[in-house]
This record gives C-alpha cells, sequence and structure tokens, in this order.
C-alpha cells in the first residue's frame, strides 16, 4: 500500500492569493500540467472534468455530483487493443503530461486511499490506476459548505482534513490559502507565481472556518461496532426487509468514491477489437448471473446484503478500513430514498 | 510493473468431445511463447482465464497435472447463453486463444501429505482432480499419501469424464476407483444414485484422511454433509468453488464469499473456512 | 377528513379484513421534500402512510414481481401503469388493491434546487399549498404549484382511471396549454441542433439504469441491454453506447408510456429523458389516436394493425 511521504512543519508555509487571481494559479498549472477541476455541468451539477483554461473552474460549490474516482479508474477504460487473433497491444499508460486535480474535498482525497489499498495492495498491482495515481498531484479545497446528508465526520475525515492530499488549499472569503502536504505539493506551490506568504492571522481564521464547516455536518452514525455487528447477522431476517423498496440501479455505488467494482468486456469490429474495463454494481443481477443460468445472488436481498457487508465488514476485514467516506451521494440521489445511515442505525439497533 | 489483465497467447493443439450429450470438450493447449511456457508453474486445484479477441474471458480450472509440460489441459461445458464457452466449443485446432494465470491458491499438498486421500467428483467438476489424481499418482509423489480413492458421479455413462484416464487407473492398485450413476443403465457395472446416498453407503474412513469434494453446488452441500456425519474434521474436507470471476485477481469485486474472493483467496477452501465465512456453498 | 387520513383508515381496513398481504404506499422518513416507498403488512403499521405532493415514485413498479396479493396507492398516471401491466398480463387483476388518489401533481425537488440555486434544503414544512423550506442560511415559503414535475403540468389524466377505492373526489380536469410544447421546438430545429441536444442530454448518463428500474412499464426479465448474447448494445458511456440506450428504450415504450416522469425524477444527472419519451407519445396519439393505459383490454397501437393505419411512411 502507498504510504504518502509527509514534509516537514518547519517547510509547510502557507502561501496565499486573491480569490479574482485564482485563475492566473490555474492558468500557470494548466501550461505544465493536465489539470482537472470542478466544472458546471448544468444548473445543478459540478462535475470534475479537464480546464483548458482558469475560468472554467467553478470553485463555488458543495461537491462534485460524481465522485473523483473516475479520473484514476474510469467508467470505461481500454485494456488492451488487437487485431483479429493476434497478441493484446497495450498503449502508453502513463498520461502525456502530469496530471493536478484542482479542488478535490477531503472525503473524496480519502476515498483515494482506500482504492489504493484495493488497485496498489500487496499482491496483485493495477497499472491502469497506479500509473495514473502517481503521476497525480492533488489539491483538496477544505469543504466549507457540508450538505444536509454529509456525515465525513463519523468516519474521521472531517471538511478540514489535511490527509491524503499534496496541497491543502482553503476559501478565506476573499482570499485561498494554500498548505503543501507533500514534498511533490510543496514543489509546485513553490514554482506557482504571484503567491504571497500567508498573514499570521490566517491559520486562526483557518480554525474558526473549520469548526463552523464542522458545525455544518449535522448527521452522525455510530460505526464502532458495525463491522462485528454485520458479522453476526449474516443469516438475519432482517435482511428479508431492508431490500424491499431498493430498485436495483446503479446510483449509490456509481455515484460512491469507494465502489470500485467493475466488469471486463470484449468489444470488436471487423477486425480490430478492445478489452476494456467498465463500472459494474453489486446491485445488479447480471452482476453475478453465470453463464448457467445460475445467480448465487439471486434477488435484492442477497445483493443488497453483499453491498452492506463490502463496504462495513469485508473491506474492514481485508483493509482494516470501512470503505465509506461519508459524501452522503448515496442518499442524495437514491431514487427511493434510501438512507445508508438509517439502515445502519437499523442495523446497530437490531438485537 | 507486471499488467496482470494482458493474456499470453496459447494455441490450441488438440481438442476432442468429452461425453454423449455433446456440450463438454477437452483443450489441449501449448503456449505460442516459450518464455510464457518456462514461466507458467501451477499446483494442482488452480485456474486460468481463457479468452478469445473479440469475445470475451472465463476461468476454468487446470486438468492437467503439473508434472505434464506438454500441454496445459482444460475441460469446458458449452451453455446455450456461454458466450465463450460457445465461441470455445466453435474453435478449431491451431486457433490462437488468451490465457492468463495460474490464478488461485490451489490444494494444500502439503497438507495432505502422509494422509489417506479420499477425492469426490460429480459432473465436469472433475478438472482440477483429475489434475491432482495425476499428480499423487505419478511415481515421484505416490509413496507421500496413504490409501487414495476416486469417487466419481455422473448423471449417466455417456457424461462419465476422462473416460481412458478411469480406465487407466482401474488397472492399477494403489487407487481404488468408485463410479456411480444417476439412474440404473442395462450393462453398468458400477454403483446407481445420487452421490451423496451412495457416498453415505460406502461409508470411507475419516481415519487420517482428507477428502477433496467438487461438483456442482448440491453435490457439494450434500456430501460435505455426509462427510461430517462420518465424522470428517471440518479442516479435513476441502472443497473447490466457482462464481463468476472478471478480473481473477481480487479487484472486480464478485466473487467473494465473506470477506474472501474465490479467485484470489480460494477456490480451494475447507470446510472449516466456508462455516467461518457464512456460507457452504456462496 | 383528510385523504390521508381516509388512505390510512383503507389500508387499515384492506390488512385488518385480510383482503390484502400488503399495502404498498409512501411514508415520511424525515428526509425534506422526500417520501420513500414502505410496505406495510400490519394494520398498526398503517400510520407511516402518508399522502403528499412528495409522493413522486410511480409504486406500480412494485407489482409485477409479485406473488401476494398487495393494495398499492396510486396516482391517475400511477393506475394508467397498472392498466398497462394488466393489460400485458403482467399482473392479475384480482391480485392488485388500487387504492385510487385524484392528484393535484406531485413537486420535482430538482426545480426547488434550482430554485434556490443549489441551496442545501435541510428542513421542509408543508401547510395547505405552501412548502416551508429551510438551510442553514435561508428561509424560503414556496408554492407547491411553482415546483410541480413537468409532467404533472400537462397531466390530462390526474383522476385514477382504475381502482378500487377512490380517496377523495374527483379533480376537475387540468387546462393544459402547449403540452408539447418543448417537443415542438424540438422538431422545428435542424437535425444539426437536435443531435447537438440529445448528445448534450446523453452525454450526461453514467448507465446507471435508475430510468429503467424505476419505469413500471420496463419489466423484462432481462432487458437488452443486459444481454451479451447478442451483445446489442455496447456497455460504455461514449454517446453512440448511451444513445442506442436510450433510444432503445424510448422505442420499447411507445404506445405504452403514461408519462408519469418516473424515469427522469429518478435521473441522477438530469437527463432530459422524457424529451424521448414524450415525443414517441406524441406520435403514437397524432398516427394512432392512442394514448397508454386509459382502459382495460385496450392493445398497445403497435400491437395489431388496422387496415385504414397510416401508410404514408411507406416510401
Amino acid at each position: 500500500m502507498r504510504t504518502t511521504p509527509r514534509i516537514l512543519s518547519s517547510e509547510k508555509i502557507m502561501k496565499t492569493i486573491k480569490k479574482d487571481k485564482i485563475n492566473t494559479v490555474l492558468d500557470f498549472l494548466i501550461k505544465k500540467y493536465q489539470v482537472f477541476g470542478p466544472v458546471q455541468k448544468d444548473d445543478l451539477v459540478v462535475d470534475f472534468g479537464r480546464i483548458q483554461n482558469g475560468a472554467q473552474a467553478c470553485l463555488e460549490f458543495s461537491n462534485t455530483n460524481e465522485p473523483a474516482k473516475k479520473l484514476f479508474f474510469p467508467q470505461a477504460e481500454t485494456l488492451f487493443s488487437y487485431t483479429g487473433s493476434d497478441a493484446a497491444q497495450v498503449s502508453e499508460l502513463k498520461p502525456e503530461k502530469p496530471r493536478i486535480i484542482f479542488g478535490m474535498r477531503p472525503c473524496d482525497a480519502k476515498s483515494l486511499s482506500l482504492l489504493d489499498a484495493v488497485f496498489d495492495g500487496p499482491d496483485y498491482k493495477d497499472p491502469y490506476y497506479i500509473v495514473k495515481r502517481k503521476n497525480t498531484t492533488i489539491f483538496t479545497l477544505a469543504c466549507r459548505r457540508p450538505r444536509s446528508n454529509c456525515f465525513c465526520d463519523s468516519l474521521g475525515i472531517g471538511p478540514f482534513s489535511k490527509k491524503d492530499t499534496d496541497v491543502f488549499m482553503a476559501d478565506l472569503g476573499d482570499r485561498y490559502v494554500f498548505e503543501p502536504i507533500t514534498p511533490g505539493g510543496a514543489d509546485i506551490l513553490n514554482k506557482i507565481p504571484g503567491l504571497e506568504n500567508a498573514r499570521p492571522t490566517d491559520a486562526e481564521r483557518l480554525k474558526n472556518l473549520r469548526s463552523e464547516a464542522e458545525s455544518k455536518v449535522a448527521r452522525k452514525v455510530d460505526l464502532d461496532n458495525l463491522p462485528e455487528k454485520l458479522a453476526r447477522i449474516f443469516d438475519h431476517p432482517f435482511w428479508d426487509g431492508i431490500h424491499q423498496k431498493c430498485l436495483g440501479c446503479g446510483i449509490c455505488t456509481y455515484l460512491c468514491p469507494t465502489c470500485h467494482c467493475f466488469d471486463i468486456v470484449d468489444e470488436q469490429k471487423d477486425d480490430k477489437g478492445r478489452r476494456i474495463r467498465i463500472w459494474d454494481s453489486c446491485s445488479y443481477p447480471t452482476f453475478t448471473l453465470e453463464a448457467s443460468g445460475h445467480n448465487p445472488r439471486a434477488t435484492g436481498k442477497e445483493r443488497m446484503r453483499q453491498r452492506l457487508m463490502h463496504k462495513f465488514r469485508y473491506f474492514v476485514e481485508n483493509y482494516g478500513e470501512i470503505a465509506c467516506v461519508g459524501c452522503g451521494r448515496c442518499i442524495n440521489h437514491c431514487p427511493v430514498g434510501s438512507d445508508l445511515i438509517r439502515e445502519i442505525e437499523n442495523i446497530n439497533n437490531l438485537k | 510493473m507486471k499488467n496482470p489483465y494482458v493474456p499470453m497467447p496459447v494455441k490450441l493443439k488438440a481438442v476432442r468431445l468429452e461425453n454423449e450429450t455433446g456440450d463438454l470438450k477437452t483443450f489441449d493447449l501449448v503456449f505460442v511463447n516459450s518464455g510464457d511456457a518456462e514461466n507458467f508453474k501451477f499446483v494442482c486445484g488452480q485456474f486460468a482465464m481463457l479468452s478469445i479477441n473479440g469475445v470475451g474471458e472465463a476461468p476454468f480450472g487446470i486438468a492437467s497435472s503439473p508434472l505434464t509440460k506438454e500441454v496445459l489441459r482444460f475441460t469446458v461445458k458449452k451453455y446455450p447463453k456461454g458466450v465463450l464457452t460457445t465461441a470455445l466449443h466453435n474453435l478449431s485446432e491451431g486457433s490462437t486463444l488468451g490465457l492468463r494465470g495460474p490464478l488461485g491458491n490451489g490444494f494444500p499438498l502439503e497438507k495432505m501429505t502422509s494422509k489417506n486421500l479420499l477425492v469426490v467428483g460429480g459432473g465436469f467438476a472433475l478438472t482440477t482432480l483429475r489434475a491432482l489424481t495425476k499428480y499423487v499418482l505419478h511415481e515421484k509423489n505416490r509413496p507421500h499419501y496413504g490409501d487414495i480413492t476416486l469417487f466419481v458421479a455422473a448423471r449417466d455413462p455417456g457424461e462419465m469424464l476422462y473416460k481412458d484416464d478411469l480406465a487407466e487407473w482401474s488397472k492399477r492398485n494403489d487407487i481404488e476407483i468408485v463410479q456411480t450413476i444417476d439412474k440404473p443403465v442395462e450393462d453398468w457395472p458400477h454403483k446407481v444414485g445420487f452421490a451423496a446416498p451412495v457416498l453415505k453407503d460406502l461409508a470411507p474412513s475419516a481415519q487420517n484422511t482428507t477428502a477433496v469434494v467438487c461438483g456442482p453446488p448440491i453435490m457439494i452441500e450434500t456430501c460435505i454433509k455426509v462427510l461430517a456425519g462420518l465424522h470428517f474434521p471440518d479442516e479435513e474436507i476441502i472443497t473447490s468453488l466457482e462464481m463468476k470471476m472478471k478480473c481473477g485477481i481480487g479487484k472486480c469485486g464478485r466473487c467473494n464469499i465473506g470477506s474472501k474472493y474465490i479467485c484470489k483467496d480460494g477456490p480451494v477452501f475447507t470446510y472449516k473456512q466456508l462455516k467461518e465465512l457464512n456460507s457452504v456453498t456462496v | 377528513m383528510d385523504l390521508q387520513t381516509k388512505l390510512r383508515q383503507e389500508a387499515r381496513k384492506l390488512l385488518e379484513e385480510k383482503l390484502v398481504d400488503v399495502v404498498i404506499g409512501y411514508e415520511d422518513e424525515g428526509a425534506p421534500l422526500r417520501t420513500t416507498p414502505c410496505f406495510i403488512t400490519d394494520p398498526q403499521d398503517v400510520d407511516r402512510l402518508v399522502w403528499n405532493p412528495f409522493c413522486d415514485h410511480n409504486l406500480a413498479r412494485y407489482l409485477t414481481a409479485r406473488k401476494d396479493k398487495a393494495a398499492v396507492v396510486a396516482k391517475g398516471c400511477d393506475t394508467r401503469a397498472i392498466v398497462v401491466l394488466i393489460n400485458e398480463n403482467q399482473i392479475e387483476r384480482k391480485n392488485v388493491n388500487i387504492l385510487g388518489m385524484p392528484c393535484g401533481g406531485i413537486v420535482d425537488r430538482k426545480k426547488i434546487y434550482n430554485h434556490l440555486k443549489n441551496g442545501d434544503v435541510r428542513e421542509a414544512v408543508l401547510k395547505d399549498k405552501v412548502i416551508t423550506v429551510k438551510g442553514l442560511e435561508f428561509t424560503a415559503d414556496l408554492m407547491v404549484d411553482d415546483f410541480l414535475a413537468d409532467c404533472c403540468l400537462s397531466c390530462r389524466h390526474r383522476n385514477p382511471v382504475l381502482c378500487d377505492v377512490q380517496i377523495g373526489e374527483n379533480l376537475p380536469p387540468l387546462d393544459v396549454k402547449d403540452e408539447y410544447k418543448k417537443i415542438k421546438q424540438l422538431e422545428e430545429s435542424t437535425s444539426e441542433e437536435r443531435w447537438e441536444y440529445f448528445r448534450k442530454t446523453l452525454s450526461k448518463c453514467i448507465r446507471c439504469y435508475a430510468c429503467r428500474e424505476a419505469c413500471p412499464l420496463c419489466y423484462c426479465q432481462q432487458c437488452f441491454t443486459d444481454q451479451n448474447f447478442p451483445a446489442w448494445v455496447g456497455k460504455t458511456t461514449d454517446i453512440s453506447d448511451t444513445i442506442v440506450f436510450h433510444i432503445m428504450r424510448a422505442f420499447h415504450t411507445t404506445g405504452r408510456c403514461v408519462d408519469c416522469g418516473a424515469c427522469e425524477r429518478s435521473c441522477p444527472n438530469n437527463v432530459d429523458i422524457r424529451m424521448l419519451t414524450k415525443k414517441i407519445a406524441k406520435d403514437v396519439k397524432e398516427l394512432f389516436g392512442d394514448e397508454a393505459g386509459l382502459q382495460l383490454e385496450e392493445k398497445a397501437p403497435l400491437s395489431f394493425y388496422n387496415e385504414d393505419d397510416p401508410q404514408d411512411f411507406i416510401k
């Protein structure tokens, strides 16, 4: 698993820039890096996209509709191509320019460390993910606008978390401050022209904003005993009812920053083909449907159980952490109003 | 960094029909690149992903013994809805396909030494059990094991897999072969009945014995119950599981039972492990 | 007596007298501007049932897979979906007890979010026709009628077309103007403009299939998108794949879609799914004079032919 080098606190000189100059920072970065940041897609949707000039970035947002995982684990990705029955041709995995993700929320940044455990774990390495990850620098933007269903706090993250990032940014109202977290982040920060040293009062201001943001994270969930509890209730009648209203769509898994299940399929036109991997979801019946017609997770009950067990028990058993960052996307977007926090509370309350 | 998704090219050296129904074929494969052949080291019970460009990929147990260097053998059942299995059955000798592996943990051969072996196979799940039987019967290995019994169940005589191997092994006096079919058939010299009740009648001794059970889920479940009833300890009942797989390396997320992935942590599990994972079959 | 109380009474009666095994309705779990489907089997629990303009799911979606006898809370459009399901032999009339609700329209909460400039609604209280919404930095009184779903604004069947018990009096028909305004605009645009429109909206699709799963009429045992032998459509989010999915799904609802809007409301990325289905419904109405789900034993227009069917498409 990846261990992030951290820099000495003496080198952590906070920088700052006026808000109306932030585009010049992005414009500078764009010359050297592929920069991805939050982009307004429609009235309600802000999502990560490639930024060609600073003005395209939308830094006034709560969170992106889709999580940042797609920048490392795209929804559809070519593993290799081929002609006829010839051997596989893998194209260069390294991006043309190193990448910067600008304005990721701390919850999404945390999700990357969880995905690292899967794709950059102790056994099989996933080169497609790892190469993108190694060539990417993360600028997190502290979250001053947690939404009603955010519960990152319960996962030990918090809207101003400085973990799992290279540069930490925060919006002070009229200015942004930047704090280098890793040597790589510090390097880039040092090269950006126009940044001034932060003011002596900025640290205090940051602290206050942090408390203010944390107070907006209204929902809490007790996860302390959940993995052990789940281990005891695999056959509990609770599962017979919980899935009833679930439609079996892929929203909660596709919009989850940590869900990473995928399918591998071939596509071919004439002689040219490719093997691609695409996101898949444990909510779908086809996920485990075998060619024989047998499906070990035949109904919504088994599929819902798998989803919760995977996030809150199996992942913990395999990687030592819960596969959830409390971003609330699954709750916000569930078409039938399923509420993960309520489901967990119900599990906690089971005898 | 090794790319675990890229298959090695293999050539289909020989293919033959395995059963009367015509839905089972055995494929003998050889590596196109000699380097791949040298690097491909596997143990009995492991599997590989076979793929055809433009069609797809699926996991299959390796049916040949690691001591047989010439070819890699797989037996594949064709399903009407199986895209890849159908395409595999349509391949002619000389075709190129892809192979990734070896994958999975394999049978715990070290732990099984000096034990009596009871090998129980049903239907076409005999594949990795054939590899195991070939391996333990090899002159270098046979002295390390006690009594060996191979118990094979099939729907009818025409569906019995690896008839040549069974005939050859039947001639030996260092392995006992028990064959059973579901319903009586004229001139069938062996046992008749479903695997579990016949196994129960046979009542193999659990004394210093490891049982390895492979077959359809229902057969695994019933036979494990019989063996448990015969006082086989849970850790001495070994089975190999199957589930839909895509990556084969514990990432794509579908083939888990509890927190264990059949592809990476299995496919071989003891009954004890399965109980701890809240699952007998899945 | 208000409709919600009446609804609870009827539900209690059905469960107490064991006329049904389950009542499928809506409950309020506290999320602002939302209700959630509930499945009530115990007469003691009927007070969980709510009826308000946030009851936006089409619960007919839950009927096809059932083996038990179910009562279902159904708005006008939902009853039309039930009629289609009965006509298509997906459910038996005797196994479904329809609690018909005359419906003045349901709230599209995305319109509220939009109005509030994506404001984070933390509390919503409905009184009469006014929703008081509160966030951390705002409070606003909003009129329900200003935020009705698009499909409700052109609804011609606000009252149940089929039910066992109707809860409340019939509502007068809505004075629908410009039902096809957006469709007509699209029809009048150039093919390049149309392509650009579809490309833009469909490129937001993430293939989560919420639209399909929310649709009561998407009951195929295996959807064409899930078939792999042969594979009719690629599984990626390339526009070439998403457009095939949406167009084929829309075509599959031809003469069947009841315009309940469930597909569009379920979409996490605001894809304009109804544009396709509404256009097809318009064509069906113009070509065959047919509207789906209005009467039992009615055949879908594409499931049979008449000698005087329009033939001018044959060139």
